[in-house]
């Protein structure tokens, strides 16, 4: 498609050199021309295919069986049952339409039917790793059993909870736990207090002082003051000092047995405690055991659980930190910190009560996190902690078994997704790590779970640039999705797909609970979807516009207090969407009325044409009129593009323009040198140009400007042309012709006003009412030509010319005068390069300078 | 204090807490704290610094074991002086800390060097006679002499509260052993603020040494009582057993305070409290 990108709107002066060159107002048999034979315009018929409503067969769209799923995306739709019968975890799906074309929902629908084909797939747990706790292992359960372990353990522990503390404070315990105390201290105490007694019937006391023991000599209960004790004689002094060195050896000799004894003592303790505790932990989990006897993994959790939970016995005898102060109750298992080791963290499970079913998930926000899963942290004390339950799962974990359809476009812009998502796809596994471990930033503690295997169809959606562009860039990509599901964005027209159709808008109609569209309505509906897919022989499925509009129409029947939604009610939608949308479409309407931006409709000038370009702005496109110049003179043989010189020129414009040299050269300059220097401008254009579609308007320009007959400017031009003058079909012909007759109704149709289009384009006119009423009125006419030939005599009502058996054109045609303007050139080429040669260069010059013909 | 305090509906008074050592029992301060909340009084601690320490510090010979066994070091009055005001302020910040948590108003955390016992004579003079003691260390079992002196030497105190090496909680049943119709009012005020702090039930021993007498003592304490329901009435008679056994029952009811009568049936004036105190899991609160 060819259309003009941009356009300023900025006055500027205009050329007059360029533009301004007088009509003689001589007719055509006065200046020896030939006159044209009349070329009929288009019939109405050919303007706008309209819609029979009575030929719809129903009054309102209440007596239609919706439609369900898309209509005409066969070949869409077979991809994707291909794919999702594809077992091999690389055929994966990538669905591939313009947006709002309801693709989503279609393959949602599609998909939806296949899960019952499915098995069931399995409910996936984290739990503990007792002997690795940062590697939490990942348990697979049958489906719907998962909650059945993760309420079983709750159970477990608070059993735990009531019967531990019982056991432990219980008689039995007590008493053995007192006997082993009393064993050892006693057995201290009284090694202490005989040395005690042996110390004070010598009359030596022992002290406790901070930091240990210490002895001294001793009379009547209280220490001898030292200067009384130095009064004695000094063999007894000395015979005090020999004690109680003796003494202090024997008490150091008690005090270091003090740690063996007590390490004795809590080994013996330790193995009473696990004695104790095996008993209610046994209990408290043989019941879960046999609920999972089947399940071996299960019970190898189990078997660890039970070892664990005898080992830290001192968990549910220590105080709960969190209990109610106010009920003076525990708080609930679950959220008690203490027991979190022993809880298991669903991340897939099925609701036992509901009959399994395999998932089809759409992760609308596919971030990595949401993709792949999280490890989560709390802040503690100013540090990140996590642990096995601060697992979260992933659209992976919940689409695994099934199918997980993704935006394409919203996973590429989400970091470290798409990465994540293909190694998924090609380990088939899950294995959750932290985007910033990937990229060697992980700075607190984290988690590394066990990896679950992967079985999931991924479905991408996407438009066909993502497509091809992944297809070129990742060379994975392909790898991964081998299945291209291509939705169309139309379908042929005919009398069935149109009923199809009605039935696609009366699904829109129950979808959104509407109010029923009537016959003619529905009609106006399936016009437009022709409008929309730009070809009258075709109508768009992009279902999201349909729906928009027939959900406006049902506003503005509500408005009006229809209970029934009517063509006017369509039509209003339409109007109001475009005037929603067109206020830059009025200010370019503007600058032409007011003559800012200069483009006439009458009269008739040499080098001078209306070319048509299409601004696009958003969902909204319309046409502008656009003044086209050609100037020509003696040259070496080169076109000018001014917009290429000026680098506002696209590279197919460019091209354009290289044809019309190609074009001129093969058929006017076959034996002489191709003498020209042409300059082409799109006149008061200030932004970039693009697109071929005015090669054939510029090269109209270009003949007038070399026959010197001039063109009628109540026309405007569109189409591309090829090097033997055959006129080709563009894009937007539509916006083309109503941009022009927009600019010729705001100053008045005069019945001389028209387009031209190429043939090519005729299957594609769906022309607004209004148009097709000013044609039908013979106010406006639109134009169908194959040759520039066909399209001169249009313009300039004069014979383009055949060449006749003499080898000339036909005189007085349009064609004849190119030629002998081009011959001319030529020879005066010739001749002022003999006086170059000569020595008369200058002046030679200077006078075909002068000479420039426009 | 407590017996007046409680008769009297007083809102004051000081608890003393007692310290000797750089090692009191956790569960004898913390039984000070509730003491002190219960009665809403303030709390003191006393820590002395024995004179006879520093006696023991000036022979040339004195040596000091490590509580390892593992060091053994030459001492001396300034390393004594030291580490006994290293202790003092160590235990003067966890008093303080406690009393913060516990909100009970911190009089003061003294320091004196002296004799144990006068040091606490000295205290309980200058600001009684609303003065509970409570004894920081641990009751060894060999100390029960050192318990009666205290009882005989120390006035301006109306009780004490002591720990044995066996006290682990504060927290159970609050029991006062009733010996007497004549405690009884006073001891169930006493027992019914102590329950209001340690979140625990309040129970009545009834302590005979008959039958006959424990019958009696039954009826007068059922017709003082009237339809005081919160209480429930335990019997013991003290020739079921030692009071060991009575430690063991006790015990068994997992009581967070014992609160008795000095010089009757349970504490004789004289008699030995080493077997009760070296059995008892929670505090003894004596009463004068």
């Amino acid at each position: 498609m060819a259309f003009w990108k941009s356009q300023s709107s900025k006055p500027a002066k205009s050329d007059q050199n360029a533009s301004a060159e007088p009509t003689k107002g001589a007719t055509a048999e006065a200046n020896g021309l030939a006159a044209a034979a009349t070329h009929t315009p288009l019939p109405i018929s050919e303007l706008r295919r309209a819609v029979d409503s009575a030929a719809l067969g129903f009054k309102t769209t209440s007596e239609l069986e919706p439609a369900r799923g898309l209509i005409g995306q066969d070949r869409a739709l077979k991809a994707i049952q291909f794919g999702a019968n594809m077992a091999s975890h690389d055929f994966n799906i990538f669905v591939l339409g313009p947006a709002a074309s309801g693709k989503t929902t279609a393959v949602h629908q599609h998909l939806e039917r296949k899960l019952k084909d499915l098995p069931t797939p399995p409910d996936w747990v984290y739990v503990n790793n007792f002997e690795t706790p940062n590697r939490p292992r990942a348990l697979k359960l049958p489906p719907g059993r998962a909650r059945g372990l993760v309420k079983g353990m709750i159970g477990a522990i608070d059993e735990l909870r009531n019967t531990l503390p019982a056991m432990f404070e219980g008689e039995d315990y007590q008493a053995r736990r007192r006997a082993i105390d009393e064993e050892f201290r006693s057995g201290q105490e009284q090694a202490f207090e005989s040395l005690n007694t042996k110390a004070n019937s010598q009359n030596i006391t022992i002290l406790r002082t901070p930091t240990g023991f210490a002895m001294a000599p001793m009379h009547e209960g209280k220490i001898v003051k030292p200067e009384v004790f130095n009064t004695l004689p000094e063999a007894m002094r000395k015979q005090i000092e020999q004690r109680i060195e003796a003494l202090q050896k024997e008490l150091a000799e008690i005090i270091e047995r003090m740690p063996k004894s007590d390490k004795q003592r809590r080994s013996k303790l330790s193995e009473l405690n696990e004695e104790i505790a095996s008993i209610a932990v046994h209990e408290a989990v043989d019941d879960l055991a046999s609920a999972f006897s089947d399940q071996p993994d299960v019970l190898t959790y189990l078997d660890a659980v039970g070892r664990d939970l005898i080992r830290n016995v001192g968990l549910f005898l220590a105080p709960s930190g969190e209990e109610n102060e106010i009920v003076k109750q525990p708080a609930d298992t679950a959220r008690d910190a203490r027991f979190r080791r022993y809880m298991v963290n669903p991340m897939v499970s099925h609701n036992g009560d509901e009959p399994p079913i395999a998932p089809l998930v759409e992760e609308l926000n596919p971030t990595y996190g949401n993709l792949i899963g999280r490890v989560e942290h709390i802040a503690q004390m100013g540090a990140l902690v996590t642990d096995f339950l601060l697992i979260k799962p992933g659209a992976l974990h919940k689409a695994n078994g099934g199918y997980l359809m993704i935006d394409a476009r919203k996973l590429l812009m989400s970091p470290f997704a798409w990465e994540a998502l293909k190694r998924s796809i090609k380990a088939q596994e899950i294995r959750i790590e932290q985007p910033s471990e990937m990229a060697g930033l992980m700075a607190t503690q984290s988690l590394d779970p066990e990896p679950i295997p992967f079985e999931t169809k991924v479905v991408l959606l996407g438009d066909r640039e993502l497509y091809y562009l992944l297809a070129a860039a990742d060379p994975d990509f392909s790898r991964f999705f081998k299945v291209q599901a291509d939705f169309d964005d139309s379908i042929n027209r005919s009398t069935e797909n149109d009923q199809a159709y009605a039935r696609l808008i009366a699904s829109i109609v129950m979808e959104h609970k509407l109010k029923p569209l009537d016959a003619p309505a529905v009609a106006r509906v399936i016009e437009e979807g022709a409008r929309l897919a730009s070809d009258r022989e075709k109508l768009s499925i992009e279902i999201g516009r349909i729906a928009d509009l027939v959900r406006e129409a049902d506003y503005w029947a509500a408005q009006a207090g229809r209970s029934t939604t009517t063509r006017a009610d369509v039509a209003q939608a339409i109007d109001e969407q475009i005037q929603r949308s067109d206020r830059l479409r009025d200010r370019s309407q503007e600058t032409i009325e007011r003559q800012i931006v200069l483009v006439d409709t009458t009269g008739a000038k040499v080098g001078q044409i209306n070319g048509l370009a299409v601004l696009q702005l958003g969902d909204f496109s319309f046409g502008r009129p656009s003044r086209i110049t050609a100037r020509v003179r003696m040259g070496s043989g080169r076109v000018t593009d001014i917009e290429r010189e000026a680098n506002l020129g696209g590279a197919l414009h460019t091209k354009g323009v290289m044809i019309l040299w190609g074009f001129l050269a093969g058929r006017y300059a076959l034996d002489v040198p191709l003498a020209l220097a042409a300059t082409l401008v799109f006149e008061q254009s200030y932004g970039g140009v693009d697109g071929d579609s005015a090669s054939s308007t510029e090269l109209y320009a270009l003949l007038s400007a070399l026959s010197e007959v001039p063109i009628k400017q109540s026309f405007a031009v569109t189409g591309s042309v090829n090097q033997w003058g055959e006129v080709q079909a563009i894009g937007g012909v539509n916006e083309k012709i109503e941009g022009f007759f927009d600019v010729c109704k705001a100053r008045g149709l005069n019945g001389e006003q028209g387009v031209l289009i190429p043939r090519a384009n005729v299957q594609h006119l769906m022309l607004r009412e209004d148009v097709v009423e000013a044609v039908k009125a013979g106010k406006f006419a639109i134009h169908a030509v194959d040759t520039i030939d066909q399209g001169i005599e249009i313009l300039t009502g004069i014979k383009a010319g055949t060449r006749e058996d003499d080898g000339q054109f036909e005189d007085g045609s349009i064609n004849r005068r190119v030629e002998e303007k081009l011959r001319s050139f030529a020879e005066r080429g010739r001749a002022f390069a003999r006086r170059s040669e000569s020595g008369d260069g200058d002046s030679a010059a200077g006078s075909e300078n002068g000479k420039t013909s426009s | 204090m407590i017996m007046h305090v409680a008769e009297a509906g007083e809102q004051r008074g000081r608890v003393v807490l007692h310290i000797t050592s750089g090692h009191p029992s956790d569960v004898a301060m913390e039984a000070a704290i509730r003491i002190a909340q219960a009665f809403h009084s303030e709390i003191e601690s006393l820590f002395v610094e024995d004179l006879q320490l520093y006696d023991m510090a000036s022979y040339p010979f004195a040596r000091e074991i490590s509580y390892t066994g593992a060091r053994s070091r030459v001492l001396s009055r300034d390393a004594i002086e030291r580490d006994l005001r290293l202790a003092a302020q160590a235990l003067r910040r966890r008093v303080e800390a406690l009393a913060l948590a516990a909100n009970v108003p911190l009089r003061g955390a003294r320091i004196v060097r002296d004799d144990p016992l006068q040091a606490l004579a000295k205290a309980c003079a200058e600001d009684g006679p609303w003065n509970v003691v409570a004894l920081a260390d641990v009751l060894a079992p060999g100390q029960g002499a050192r318990l009666c002196e205290l009882f005989a030497s120390v006035s301006g105190y109306t009780g004490l509260m002591l720990v044995g090496p066996k006290a682990r909680r504060t927290r159970g049943p609050v029991i006062a052993v009733i010996e007497s119709p004549d405690h009884l009012q006073p001891m169930l005020r006493a027992a019914e603020r102590m329950a209001g702090v340690t979140s625990g039930e309040v129970m009545l021993m009834l302590l005979s040494d008959s039958p006959s007498n424990g019958n009696w003592l039954d009826e007068q304490v059922r017709l003082a009582l009237g339809d005081h329901a919160k209480v429930r009435l335990l019997h013991y008679q003290i020739d079921h057993g030692a009071p060991a056994a009575l430690a063991e029952v006790i015990r068994r009811l997992q009581a967070g305070f014992l609160i008795g009568h000095f010089g009757g049936i349970l504490v004789p004036a004289h008699g030995d409290l080493r077997d009760l105190v070296a059995a008892l899991e929670c505090p003894l609160f004596l009463m004068r």
